[in-house]
């Protein structure tokens, strides 16, 4: 006898809205002229993440296991990092609409007449936005995904458009193009761990549902070998996505190669999905054998901190620089996950907003610094910037302190709340080895300070864009939002910390 | 004990003078010399009223305090700004403020042609008042800053003309010796708290009886070294030769008459703790005897005037020492001789200023010669002052030195032997080099060249000489008169009786022996300086070289102490670069190579990368292997 | 208001002061900055009004919650120990505005950035003594080298971002292991209690031996970088050689107090056994920062770096003071930190002068000056003075307290400390000799003497050096009540004298 699914709409409507938005956006490219083509996406685009934020907003207190039969659950976890992905994505988006950041023809080959004819006849790839937003439904998904498959639907519904968009950057298209194939053969690389992985738990368990997977794990006796195997071999996945070490490879690469704009939305929300996967996922479905796992992340957590500091002081290129600057922050992240307390959990929520919003921020103004060639990357070069436009350099300071977790930025409160979390579930190595490694930090991103403030500026040094008003907005959303947090955290804090409920 | 209110004036007189003479600044070029001199005249006066005062008291009560303000207060340690009058410390006051008085008069006709006269004269009042702040002080930490004051006093009139780099250098040389012997006080002070929680005299002679022999000899030690320091003894004698680059009335008043003997006054006013430690006294009396012949030998073999004289200084005070470390009638003495020396040696100093004056600033004696018949004065007040030194009968001398020689002698055994041998020969070598100093200054052929006009200084100059002079006649006469100083002294030193200890030796005798050896000496040197060569003789005797050199204490400190300190010093700087902040950037360099191996690593082939994630996974199950095995 | 918040605010509202004036009229932006910064001294003294004096505990306390969920609090007030700090720089800030009149004249940005900087840095100052959360207390601390990073690199001499930078990194090093161990001193307070990072809650944990020794290293290290304490100074020579007079005089006059400071406030208070444990090498550390800072002033070349080697010279003395544990060392240690800001302030002023009159660093190029300009001559002579601490200056007290201190309890360190009585002659003398005596250098001619701002300036600082020698009472009497509740903390009395009377 087979009963008719029930699907709560209400709860899953976020999600649902920007699907819906993807699709218009995709009719939009069919039947509207080029002429208009860009300004309508970039509104649908904008509309989409605002109205689902809001949507949100407006459930953020409900609690639902059965939103669809059992794969999705709802609750104040999953929902805060939807919120967060939204959030983060709609600021995103405003750095999009600078034209000349896209291929005006990714199917043209590189340098070739066709490039040159889309060039001169003004072509801009649109479809870059409902991509987009294919993306975002996939990291809206994943934290709140309750079985296996769901996850892995998840994790390819916000892949593959990322893997697409990363080639799509208008200038050194090669290296973008490049980036993306990397991008994509190791995404599918790490998909193949991650299903692996999820066969040998279901092997295990007999069940693709976390509950069950939990019900399992706790029987006395049982042996868990598979279970643990399924456990590292998902994680691979996960942990690639985010860009632990050493599944980090593909991260300076990837945010070099691709659009600037794209490489800041990636950076952000990916992160935030991700990792709120991770935790539902390990607190609700591996919490049992947690001390079997955790020695893994805690070295998996350490060589990632450490890793990504001291590679990142012998780059010179910002964007690389910025990567690896993320990937130690994924190693401080997982000291959440270490930790996997309710402490753990709202400390890296806050973490992640803060980190969040700065790198779109810090993205956002590489987008911004040129020269007739298009941006230019390489920081010698922007040796003097404080003089030239004392502004940006200002705002890029302030992104960079907050990365390092000077005191009165968001970053510091979110270090210091993530170490307290990992230091009070006894991890203290991790502790120890976090503010090492952020020392080590400190000396490339006061680097950077120094360069822009203490160096004079050079004839080749690069001039400052005129900002549009979206931009602009973008960059002083970041701006405050990484101060205010940083003076009075409560703001977010609070909500965090009433947010924390993850459904068994 | 009774309080006075007045103490407070002989130092705030001074000290205000001269705080506004150096503020004033050019204003007062005018009249800033009168009004410096007229103050330490007041101060002078201040102390014979309040000596007069302690006169007509008796018994404890001729001693006299007066409570300033409260200090410093932390924890059981409790020390008062507050003075102290005694029999002691009265003798100091009229010592400093009377022959001050007459050194200000003096100097005004001394300094007339220096442009810096006033600020001079600030000096020398600033040095008055620390002077009395040193003697009057109840406690040792209050002594500590009069004795640090006077340290700062000599370094800038040692320095007055600092603009010739070898005063500078000698001025700085001065005051380095000078904190080697602060250390020593400082250590003192620091060790009496400790063992009876006080630092004041009273305090501590409360506690003395308590405190075992090792703290009390360190105590002795300490404050022996605090001497040594102040009073240019063994072995931080070297300074006070150079020191005599500071104008001559600074050489009479401090280095002669006042500060130098600062030492004295310290072990004298600890005599509790002397007394109490023979360690500590054996210390004391080996550091006068070596002194003594010390500065005796270096004297002989000086041309220049005031070293000369400052040579014979420092063989003075070791005779002053040594007495201090003769047991209580010793301080007496010492005392004594304090006074006495005060004055002939400071008159004797002034009259080298005034020679100096007449031949233009020329110091070398080789180059005098016969000026008694031109600076007539002079050479009578100078003649007196050398009659006093050498302890010929009835010169002031003769009284304090053959009681030191005598007491030395009466230590019995074969350490009275030693020392009063010693003091004998010192006397000797003292009839010696004085002889040699009157002999060719002022007696033989005038060996000056046209151009000086040798002249007889101005009633101002030689006023205060003739003073000291009849000081230097009549003062041990007075002192001595039925023990007048050992009893006023009594109450302070506790000297056991009068006389002086068991007699092993007749008085009579030691003064017969002593003025025999001095005869010889003198004898010796008049006939050694029948002819005197211009220019010292190249080929001289082993003896003669060694005193020239000072017996090379500046080669001994140069080799022992500058040259290595100058190499550590070098080697200190490298090592800040090179080792300890070379191991910070050592640890930059490295992470800084790490971070390019892994940029290596980062090269960019999707093979591997993915190999490094294989392998990553394979490390995890590894690890996990390992926790769940 | 609470009048110390109010203490900790006005400089700020100088700032937005600042802000509104007149990039060009630098003469109107100077005046601000006196100004607010005389206002902010008249309100710190207005302080002592309403401060009970001899009285345990800190007072004018003041709190506000500010991060609930780790019941972080902007809590506020003063005891002995902090408010002699508070008025150090409540005075030098001034002092520091009329004495470098013209020094961010030609920095790399606008003199209105420049007095901005100060200004905020003097609001951090305050704040970091008034703090009474440790939370609160370790964001100023971070938060105060940003200013200073970028006075030093903005409106220094030579390679002033290297320096800055090298001072940035240093601090910051030290303050992320100090991080390390608040975080694990809030964690124990969580597990007896509600969490806390109040100072006096947090001196009532009970912290296992162990953990603690782990705790105090992570705030003394910070501290020992700050101070700065042998081997951790190599970072202050340099900073000092780059800085503006102003910016070392607050530097090295008051922000590494807030070592020395933070020694007695938190490491102290806090790790009482851990404290017994690591004294013994502590003073080790600081006898080797007394004898090498003098030594290596003796050996500079730069007049810059000297000052800055003498000073490593005297944190010795105060660490020494605070790790000998008797009320004599820990008073004396704590007017040491007055009188040294005090002293470093008249030498890196008259210093600046000259380097400013000569355009040159190098003790070398001086010589001769008491003939030609005999007021900074003397100034400087004074400062010196100070700086080998005379009798009869404030240094002096607080020095001989230290040493005695000490002594009661470590005799053998107090001895090998004397050795700095002499050394400090040495370097002192020297440096006088070189600059003020012989003949003069050429290119020192027409060197001007001291001005009437100049002399306005320093004329204060010189009052006060003479005046906290000869009765240091109403600092002492303030001091002393901390120093005995410290005591208590450490759970330490003094060694009584041994020949009882």
């Amino acid at each position: 006898m087979l009963t008719t699914p029930t699907l709560d709409y209400n709860l899953l409507a976020p999600i649902l809205i920007v699907l819906g938005g993807a699709l218009l956006g995709v009719l939009v490219e069919g039947f509207v002229g080029r002429a208009y083509r860009a300004r309508i996406q970039i509104i649908i685009a904008l509309l989409t993440t605002a109205i689902a934020f809001c949507w949100v907003i407006s459930i953020h207190n409900l609690i639902s296991q059965a939103a669809a039969v059992d794969s999705v659950s709802i609750d104040g976890g999953g929902l805060f990092m939807q919120g967060a992905v939204l959030a983060l994505a709609f600021v995103a988006l405003l750095f999009f609409t600078q034209d000349d950041h896209f291929a005006p023809q990714a199917s043209a080959l590189p340098g070739s007449e066709e490039e040159a004819a889309a060039v001169l006849a003004g072509v801009q790839m649109t479809e870059i936005y409902p991509l987009v937003l294919f993306a975002i439904s996939g990291m809206l998904l994943f934290p709140v995904a309750h079985d296996l498959i769901t996850l892995f639907v998840a994790l390819e519904v916000l892949s593959i458009p990322l893997y697409i968009i990363t080639g799509l950057a208008r200038r050194r298209r090669l290296l973008s193009q490049e980036a993306a194939l990397k991008y994509f053969l190791l995404g599918a690389y790490s998909s193949a761990f991650f299903l692996f992985g999820g066969a040998l738990v279901y092997g295990f368990s007999g069940s693709l549902s976390l509950a069950t997977i939990r019900a399992a794990a706790i029987v006395p006796g049982a042996n868990h070998i598979f279970l643990l195997l399924g456990i590292i071999l998902m994680s691979v996945g996960l942990l690639f996505k985010v860009g632990a070490v050493p599944f980090h490879s593909w991260t300076p690469d990837v945010y070099q190669g691709a659009p600037t704009a794209v490489t800041g939305f990636m950076a952000a929300c990916t992160k935030v999905a991700a990792f709120g996967a991770m935790f539902r996922i390990f607190i609700v479905g591996f919490a049992a054998v947690q001390n079997d796992w955790r020695p893994v992340f805690v070295a998996i957590s350490i060589v990632t901190m450490a890793g990504g500091a001291i590679a990142a002081i012998s780059q010179r290129d910002v964007k690389r620089t910025l990567a690896y600057s993320s990937i130690t922050h994924a190693g401080f992240l997982m000291a959440g996950i270490i930790a996997l307390s309710k402490a753990g959990l709202t400390s890296m929520m806050f973490y992640l907003v803060a980190y969040g919003f700065a790198t779109i921020g810090a993205f956002g103004i590489v987008t911004l610094v040129r020269d007739s060639t298009g941006e230019v990357n390489d920081l010698n070069r922007w040796a003097g910037l404080a003089k030239k436009s004392p502004g940006v350099a200002t705002a890029f300071a302030l992104f960079l302190l907050s990365f390092g977790g000077i005191p009165l930025t968001a970053g510091f409160i979110a270090k210091f709340s993530i170490f307290t979390a990992a230091y009070a579930s006894g991890n203290i190595a991790i502790v120890v080895v976090g503010v090492l490694s952020s020392a080590i930090a400190l000396f490339f991103y006061l680097r950077v300070i120094l360069i822009m403030f203490f160096k004079e500026p050079t004839d080749d040094t690069v001039t400052v864009a005129v900002p549009s008003f979206l931009v602009t907005s973008g960059i002083t959303i970041c701006f405050v939002i990484t101060l205010v947090l940083g003076v009075y955290p409560n703001l977010l804090f609070n909500l965090a910390n009433t947010m924390t409920t993850l459904v068994p | 004990m009774r309080t006075s209110s007045h103490l407070v004036y002989l130092i705030a007189l001074p000290l205000f003078s001269s705080a506004l003479l150096l503020l004033l600044g050019r204003i007062a070029d005018k009249w800033g010399h009168l009004v410096a001199t007229l103050i330490s005249a007041s101060a002078f006066g201040v102390g014979v009223s309040e000596f007069i005062a302690m006169h007509s008291h008796t018994g404890a009560n001729r001693a006299a305090t007066q409570k300033l303000f409260e200090w410093i207060s932390v924890g059981n340690l409790k020390v008062d700004a507050s003075l102290l009058l005694d029999q002691l410390s009265i003798c100091f006051v009229l010592l400093i403020t009377g022959v001050g008085t007459l050194i200000h008069i003096y100097s005004i006709a001394y300094m007339d042609h220096d442009k810096d006269r006033r600020r001079f004269f600030a000096y020398l009042n600033f040095f008055i008042a620390a002077m009395l702040l040193l003697v009057l002080g109840d406690s040792y930490l209050n002594l500590y800053v009069g004795w640090e004051g006077v340290g700062l006093a000599s370094y800038l009139l040692i320095g007055f003309w600092n603009h010739n780099p070898t005063y500078a250098v000698a001025a700085k040389k001065a005051f380095i010796a000078n904190r080697i012997g602060d250390v020593g006080l400082s250590l003192a002070i620091m060790i009496c708290f400790t063992q009876f929680g006080a630092v004041s005299f009273s305090g501590v002679k409360a506690g003395a009886s308590h405190a075992s022999p090792a703290a009390l000899t360190a105590i002795g030690a300490m404050l022996l070294l605090a001497a040594a320091g102040k009073s240019a003894q063994f072995p931080l004698q070297s300074w006070l030769g150079d020191a005599m680059a500071g104008p001559t009335p600074v050489s009479a008043l401090i280095h002669a008459a006042t500060m130098v003997t600062a030492g004295v006054y310290l072990i004298t006013r600890s005599n509790f703790i002397f007394d109490a430690s023979s360690t500590a006294r054996i210390l004391v009396v080996t550091v006068g005897v070596i002194t003594l012949l010390f500065g005796a030998i270096v004297g002989t073999a000086k041309d220049d005037i005031k070293k000369a004289l400052a040579a014979s200084t420092m063989s003075q005070i070791g005779y002053m020492i040594l007495a201090t470390g003769l047991g209580p009638v010793g301080y007496a003495f010492a005392i004594m001789h304090l006074l006495t020396h005060g004055f002939f040696k400071a008159g004797m100093f002034l009259g080298a200023g005034s020679v100096m004056h007449g031949m233009d600033d020329e110091i070398n004696m080789r180059k005098y010669g016969g000026l008694a018949k031109l600076m007539p004065i002079t050479a009578v007040t100078f003649g007196l002052g050398y009659l006093a030194i050498l302890g010929v009968p009835p010169f002031a001398g003769f009284y304090s030195k053959d009681k030191i020689i005598e007491t030395a002698f009466n230590q019995g055994g074969g350490k009275g032997i030693i020392l009063g041998g010693a003091a004998l020969i010192g006397a000797g070598i003292t009839a010696f080099y004085m002889t040699r100093v009157v002999v060719l200054t002022f007696a033989g052929a005038r060996r000056w060249k046209d151009g000086s006009h040798p002249h007889e200084s101005s009633v101002l100059m030689w006023g205060p000489m003739v003073v000291l002079a009849i000081g230097s006649v009549a003062s041990g006469f007075l002192l001595s008169a039925g023990g007048a100083l050992v009893n006023w002294l009594q109450p302070v030193v506790n000297a056991s009786n009068a006389v002086g200890g068991k007699e092993l030796m007749n008085p009579l005798v030691v003064s017969v022996l002593a003025l025999g050896i001095v005869a010889l000496g003198a004898g010796y040197a008049i006939i050694k300086y029948r002819t005197v060569p211009e220019v010292a003789p190249e080929n001289v005797s082993i003896f003669t070289e060694i005193a020239r050199k000072d017996l090379y204490q500046d080669i001994f400190n140069d080799a022992v102490f500058v040259k290595p300190g100058t190499a550590l010093t070098a080697g200190l700087v490298a090592t800040d670069h090179h080792v300890i902040d070379g191991l910070v950037r050592l640890v930059g360099w490295v992470i800084g190579e790490v971070s390019d191996v892994l940029r290596k690593l980062q090269n960019g082939y999707v093979r591997t990368y993915a190999l490094t994630m294989f392998v990553g996974v394979f490390i995890g199950a590894l690890i996990l292997w390992v926790v769940t095995a | 208001m609470n009048l110390l918040t109010l203490t900790i605010v006005l400089p700020l509202l100088g700032v937005l002061g600042l802000a509104a004036a007149p990039k060009e009229n630098t003469h109107v932006i100077k005046l601000i900055a006196l100004g607010s910064s005389v206002i902010t001294l008249v309100s710190s003294l207005l302080m002592l009004t309403k401060y009970k004096f001899g009285v345990q505990g800190f007072q004018l306390v003041s709190s506000h919650s500010w991060f609930k969920l780790f019941n972080i609090n902007y809590a506020v007030g003063i005891d002995g120990l902090a408010l002699v700090l508070i008025l150090l720089t409540t005075v030098l800030v001034p002092i520091v505005v009329v004495g470098g009149w013209n020094e961010a004249e030609n920095g790399r940005w606008s003199v209105k950035t420049f007095y901005m900087l100060i200004l905020v840095l003097e609001t951090f100052m305050v704040g970091v003594f008034a703090a009474t959360d440790v939370f609160l207390f370790y964001v100023i601390f971070e938060a105060m080298l940003v200013p200073v990073y970028f006075l030093i690199g903005g409106y220094g001499r030579g390679d002033r971002a290297a320096a800055a930078l090298k001072f940035l990194l240093y601090s910051l090093f030290g303050g992320l292991l100090m991080l390390a161990a608040v975080i694990g001193l809030f964690v124990i307070s969580i597990k007896q209690g509600p969490g806390s990072f109040d100072v006096t809650a947090l001196s009532h944990l009970k912290i296992s031996h162990n953990t603690q020794d782990w705790l105090f290293l992570g705030f003394f290290i910070a501290f020992a970088i700050k101070a700065p304490l042998f081997p951790f100074h190599t970072w202050l020579p340099g900073a000092a050689k780059s800085a503006t007079p102003g910016t070392s005089i607050l530097v090295l006059g008051v922000l590494d107090k807030v070592g020395t400071y933070g020694m007695i406030r938190f490491c102290l208070a806090l790790f009482p056994e851990a404290t017994k444990t690591f004294a013994p090498y502590i003073i080790v550390l600081s006898l080797i920062s007394i004898i090498y800072g003098a030594f290596l002033a003796i050996g500079q070349k730069d007049l810059n770096s000297l000052i800055a080697f003498t000073s490593i010279s005297h944190f010795g003395f105060i660490v020494l003071g605070i790790f000998a544990m008797t009320s004599q060392g820990l008073t004396g240690a704590t007017l040491y930190m007055v009188n040294h800001g005090f002293s470093t302030a008249a030498l890196f002023l008259v210093g600046g002068w000259m380097i400013e009159r000569r355009k040159s660093t190098q003790v070398e190029d001086f010589g001769g000056l008491q003939r030609i300009t005999p007021v900074m001559a003397w100034s400087f002579f004074i400062a010196g003075m100070s700086a080998l601490a005379l009798p009869g200056l404030s240094s002096f007290v607080s020095e001989f307290l230290v040493l005695i201190g000490t002594f009661t309890r470590y005799p053998l360190a107090a001895i090998i400390g004397t050795t700095g009585i002499v050394l400090a002659a040495l370097y002192i003398l020297i440096l006088v000799q070189r600059t003020l005596h012989g003949p003069l250098q050429p290119g020192n001619e027409d060197t001007p003497d001291l001005n009437w701002r100049e002399k306005i300036a320093l004329a204060p600082v010189i009052v006060a050096l003479v005046l906290l020698g000869f009765y240091p009472k109403p600092a002492i009497h303030v001091i002393n009540p901390a120093t005995s509740q410290i005591m208590a903390a450490v759970q330490v009395t003094d060694p009584t004298p041994m020949a009882g009377k």
